[in-house]
């Protein structure tokens, strides 16, 4: 009888261990998902629009791909607090970047204006702030939903066949966003130098606005 | 700067998931410290240093005329 309930009992944690995998699991993807739509639209923006981004916004996005780094060795090697530690540290970089832009361009004066088109009223900088502010609830959120981590070191992403195919996906997205972004064309030139110093928030004094030759 | 420092973010990603964990971490943190540099640089103005002095953050009023409405 003692042997039975023994039984029941350990199915039963072994089932909640499961649950808990899983919705971490979906945490992190909804996350890493959600930035790569995001810097896909950063992308588009760019490509389509013609909206060149000035060297504050391009950090950001290196800050987004950091916290992506994160999410993915999660998912590569196992989980690991290391892993969203690291991703923290992409977000806060995030917040301090996304703050001292919007401080930047917040009091209007001659030359100095938000860069882009808003999106719902809200321009990019301050969106990477929210962003940024989502990324650490989002994570305070899950720390206390599946705070005791135990469970998660036996519960490999590829035991989620649907999950993992879905982090497959991601990924490969943001190898072909990362590669995008490494090429040539992201950096302002001299070429159209007049039509990024229209964009841009600073004067072409500051070295904000300072362009390479090529 | 920046074109190195994606590439460097891409190393990361790639050296990751070829599982060399210690060749991620160090392009993980060259990224992370080339980015800070250059964010420190990028905001660093000739005239006003890291000041915004756009920003008043004192009341310029001589004490005591503060008026509550």
């Amino acid at each position: 009888m003692h042997l039975k309930l023994d039984i029941l009992a350990e199915t039963r944690a072994a089932s909640t261990d499961r649950r808990l995998a899983a919705i971490n699991h979906t945490a992190m993807l909804l996350m890493m998902v959600a930035i790569a739509a995001i810097l896909t639209v950063a992308i588009i923006f760019q490509y389509v629009k013609g909206e060149l981004p000035c060297p504050l916004c391009l950090l950001e996005r290196v800050a987004l791909f950091g916290v992506c780094f994160g999410i993915m060795r999660n998912f590569r090697h196992g989980f690991a607090y290391r892993n969203t530690g690291l991703s923290l540290l992409w977000t806060i970089f995030l917040l301090v970047v996304s703050v001292r832009q919007s401080l930047l361009d917040i009091y209007p004066r001659p030359g100095h204006a938000y860069i882009g088109s808003p999106i719902f009223g809200i321009h990019m900088p301050v969106w990477s702030i929210i962003i940024a502010l989502a990324l650490l609830v989002a994570y305070a959120i899950k720390v206390t939903l599946v705070g005791s981590d135990a469970f998660m070191r036996t519960a490999d992403i590829a035991t989620f066949p649907t999950l993992k195919r879905i982090a497959d996906a991601d990924r490969a997205h943001y190898d072909r966003l990362a590669a995008i972004l490494t090429n040539a064309g992201q950096t302002p030139t001299r070429a159209n130098l007049p039509h990024v110093l229209s964009l841009c928030s600073t004067p072409p004094r500051a070295s904000r606005c300072t362009l390479p030759e090529r | 700067m920046m074109a190195t420092i994606f590439a460097t973010t891409l190393l990361a990603f790639v050296s990751g998931w070829r599982r060399h964990g210690r060749w991620s971490l160090l392009f993980f943190f060259a990224s992370l410290a080339l980015a800070g540099g250059l964010f420190l640089y990028e905001i660093y103005s000739p005239e006003y240093g890291f000041h915004m002095p756009w920003l008043q953050t004192y009341d310029a009023r001589p004490a005591g005329s503060a008026v509550c409405t």
